[in-house]
């Protein structure tokens, strides 16, 4: 998409001045007191879960808090990995954008305190969550003790999350720096800083979520999982992207600058990635459906038995074959009432993704949707929004100093 | 030739009206006068992509992507069914005790072929819509028309145009304020015809491509005395002899070596006779040899042993009632159905028999002896002798306090 940028030469009528934003561009005190009520709903829902969930390290609690903890997880990785991206490209389209994705990365920062919850049972070698704990009740398991041991957990847990909150702080620091003048050559020496930091945040996510969901089932292995996960990560933030660009606009903000040409893209993100969703996890099926290997098939057993293949069945179509067809026609990504329906629906389907992840290690016998897994939900994504907002507060809505804002404002697409 | 050189111009039909511009500006402002006189056969031709032009000029989205999705569509159709149809109806065939139709692995083949047809679809769907290709144009015969690859930028309509009236329509291009306003004939010079080469390398290829199907066509309806062709020599000749081949190297002629006398290879020396052949003098042996411990692990080794290597046709109770007899008994081909290991004179053979059966083979069971160890396979005959029991115990067999458990 980088390369569908206007070029000086070929712009026509009035697009060659460079347009003055006239938007508004800072939140208003009205808009930021939704950021209490999120929070509020987001401690109320935390705290609905762990009283009907067996408290705090109670199993079915974990469980639930786990599946949305990985969910708003996706979310802000998602936001991290497109910013690196935006500056690694030098991408122009999205400059508009860009500083909402750098407000959701923010949203790591929340994440790494809201992860306490689920390492302090590793830390008491507790294995309500992590199976792998303990060592009797899992045949084989000795011999992966050498990654699979609390200390190296722990460990690997504070490089992740300091990695992704230093990505996050950095990004937005710099871009702020943009508005304070530098220009060029600042916007330059980022993208050089992007390349390195793609490396190790791919990485990172790979095994962060085979840490955090794979391990769940120690003795599988599969090594597409970390890609799995970051599709999920992809198709999230640019769900929530357009929902928060469009509650901007609706609230008065932004509202010549982001375009349908803008949701369009972002739309094309979403449809391209409910397709890499499926080329992956599908991948990941077939191989270990036609090596039949039991160490490998017994996790899907898991997922094809009881009610579990209903579900499964569920997850293809509502994540694959519904979106597809319903995000293919260029009309919907360019409408904002379509889009925000299919951002509502990828939002929720890839929350139900998560569940399919995680569920299984609790009720082996058939999935049982409770309102622990709701409330739970519910909290995290609560919580997310009202720190997300209150980051955005006294910063400017869109990065006013990156000297690529006019090709954005008047980007189109072919 | 220049513009104002106009040989035929007496008897050459006009083609349309050329407007020359400047800047892309002046000539999206003249597409959008062109557009709102209500003009269908016109077009604007510029160096480089201007974007929106298209609504400048009232274009409407393409029909493409509908011929593409249909075709996308077609393709995957014609995958799923092609492959349903050779795998469970045309050549049935077990493969790893799967159902014929398994259609995860036909997965890739449909997502390919559903991108070939749609690629295939955007690019002859392209040229169709767009009259390509086209020989020639009359364009191609105007001088300055080639500077709209360089810097100027141009609008034609077209006389066929049912709105065209050459006076009218000359007057609404002069308002547009073009730099140049000017005639296209008709091209009457060059041969709108494709090359005569082109023709004839199409028509020699398309020939040669027909050899393969020719060959084919023959080897399925004559007969023939000869043998197979040998397109990769190498891949059918290896150089390695095969066991049974002769050898000029050696004075013996054969190519499987003997040891030498007096030798036996590392772990080779089978000089238990009842460990290794089952046999106590020219008896089978009625027990199990010395040295294999009659023990738990033995016994849990035979269970696993049994369950990798006899399960699949005798299945897991050993009745014969294993996946591949139930998938082979489907095909209808003369299916020699596995032994019932239950049968009273399989449990009265003494157990070296059982082994040497497992070694050598029965009917069409295949000789174990060469893939399973020796321990192993008197591990399964110990295994079996337990299973044998568990399916014909009777109430006397149990303990006391078992049968006080039941009542």
């Amino acid at each position: 998409m980088a390369d569908q940028h206007h070029s000086k030469s070929d712009s026509h009528g009035g697009h060659d001045a460079a347009p003055k934003l006239t938007d508004s561009i800072r939140l208003s005190g009205a808009d930021l007191s939704l950021s209490k009520t999120a929070f509020a709903v987001g401690v109320v829902g935390i705290g609905g879960a762990i009283a009907l969930g067996g408290g705090l390290f109670g199993k079915q609690f974990q469980h639930s808090y786990l599946t949305a903890f990985m969910w708003a997880l996706s979310i802000t990785l998602g936001a991290l990995f497109w910013v690196t991206l935006q500056h690694l490209v030098n991408a122009r389209w999205s400059i508009v954008v860009r500083r909402l994705g750098e407000f959701l990365a923010q949203g790591v920062v929340l994440l790494a305190l809201l992860a306490i919850p689920l390492l302090i049972p590793v830390l008491q070698h507790n294995d309500t969550l992590f199976r792998w704990l303990n060592h009797d009740t899992i045949h084989g398991i000795s011999s992966k003790t050498a990654y699979l041991n609390p200390s190296f957990f722990l460990g690997r847990m504070v490089f992740y999350f300091a990695y992704f909150a230093l990505m996050a702080t950095f990004w937005l620091k710099k871009s702020r720096e943009q508005e304070k003048g530098g220009g060029e050559e600042l916007t330059r020496s980022l993208q050089g800083k992007a390349a390195p930091a793609m490396i190790v945040f791919a990485l990172s996510v790979t095994f962060c979520a085979i840490d955090f969901l794979m391990t769940l089932d120690p003795m599988w292995f599969s090594t597409i999982f970390g890609v799995y996960y970051f599709s999920t990560c992809v198709l999230t933030f640019h769900s929530v992207l357009a929902l928060f660009a469009m509650w901007l606009q609706k609230k008065g903000h932004l509202t010549s600058a982001i375009t349908t040409e803008h949701y369009h893209d972002i739309g094309k993100m979403m449809f391209a990635f409910t397709a890499f969703w499926t080329y992956i996890g599908f991948s990941q099926f077939m191989l270990i459906w036609y090596a039949n290997i039991p160490e490998e098939t017994a996790w899907f057993r898991d997922r094809l038995e009881g009610n579990w293949l209903s579900a499964t069945l569920v997850l293809a179509a509502a994540h694959f074959v519904i979106p597809f067809f319903g995000m293919m026609s260029r009309e919907i990504k360019r409408n904002k009432t379509t889009l925000g329906f299919w951002a509502v629906w990828i939002l929720v389907i890839c929350w139900f993704d998560m569940y399919w992840l995680v569920a299984p290690n609790l009720h082996k016998g058939g999935m049982a949707i409770g309102l622990v897994d709701i409330l739970a939900w519910v909290g995290v994504a609560g919580l997310l929004l009202g720190f997300v907002l209150s980051k955005a507060k006294d910063t400017n809505l869109i990065p006013t100093g990156d000297p690529r804002l006019g090709r954005s404002l008047t980007f189109q697409n072919i | 030739m220049s513009d104002s050189e106009k040989p035929l111009a007496t008897e050459t039909p006009l083609y349309g009206l050329i407007a020359e511009y400047d800047n892309p500006t002046a000539l999206v402002h003249a597409a959008r006068k062109v557009r709102d006189a209500g003009f269908r056969r016109w077009d604007t031709y510029t160096p480089f992509p201007i974007h929106g032009i298209e609504k400048d000029m009232g274009i409407r989205m393409t029909r493409l992507p509908w011929l593409v999705l249909g075709f996308a569509l077609t393709g995957m159709a014609v995958a799923t069914y092609f492959q349903y149809w050779t795998n469970s109806v045309d050549y049935r065939w077990i493969i790893s005790g799967k159902p014929f139709w398994s259609w995860p692995a036909n997965v890739p083949i449909i997502f390919e072929m559903t991108i070939l047809f749609s690629a295939f679809a955007a690019i002859g769907g392209m040229l169709f819509l767009n009259n390509l290709p086209l020989p020639a144009h009359p364009l191609d015969l105007k001088e300055r028309f080639r500077r709209v690859t360089d810097d100027k930028f141009f609008l034609v309509i077209e006389a066929s145009d049912p709105k065209f009236d050459e006076r009218d329509t000359r007057g609404l291009l002069a308002a547009t304020n073009p730099v140049v306003l000017d005639d296209v004939l008709e091209d009457r010079v060059t041969s709108d015809r494709i090359p005569a080469p082109l023709i004839y390398t199409l028509v020699i290829l398309g020939a040669v491509s027909l050899i393969p199907f020719a060959f084919i066509a023959k080897a399925r309806a004559a007969k023939t005395t000869e043998g197979r062709v040998h397109v990769v020599w190498d891949m059918d000749f290896t150089p390695a002899y095969k066991a049974q081949e002769g050898n000029p190297l050696f004075g013996d002629q054969r190519s499987m070596r003997t040891p030498p006398e007096g030798t036996v290879a590392l772990g080779q020396l089978h000089d238990d006779e009842h460990l290794y052949t089952g046999k106590v003098g020219d008896e089978w042996a009625s027990s199990f040899p010395e040295s294999l411990a009659l023990s738990e692990a033995t016994m849990e080794r035979g269970k696993q042993q049994f369950g990798i290597y006899c399960t699949p046709c005798h299945g897991q109770l050993g009745d014969g009632n294993g996946i591949v007899h139930q998938r082979a008994s489907k095909l209808k081909q003369g299916w020699v159905p596995p032994s019932d290991l239950h049968q009273t004179y399989i449990k009265e053979q003494p157990a070296g028999q059982i082994f040497g059966a497992i070694t050598n083979g029965v009917r069409n069971m295949p000789a174990y002896g060469p893939q399973i160890s020796a321990e192993d396979r008197w591990a399964i005959v110990l295994y079996l002798r337990a299973l044998q029991k568990s399916q014909s115990a009777s109430v006397n067999d149990l303990t006391d306090a078992e049968r006080a458990q039941l009542q």
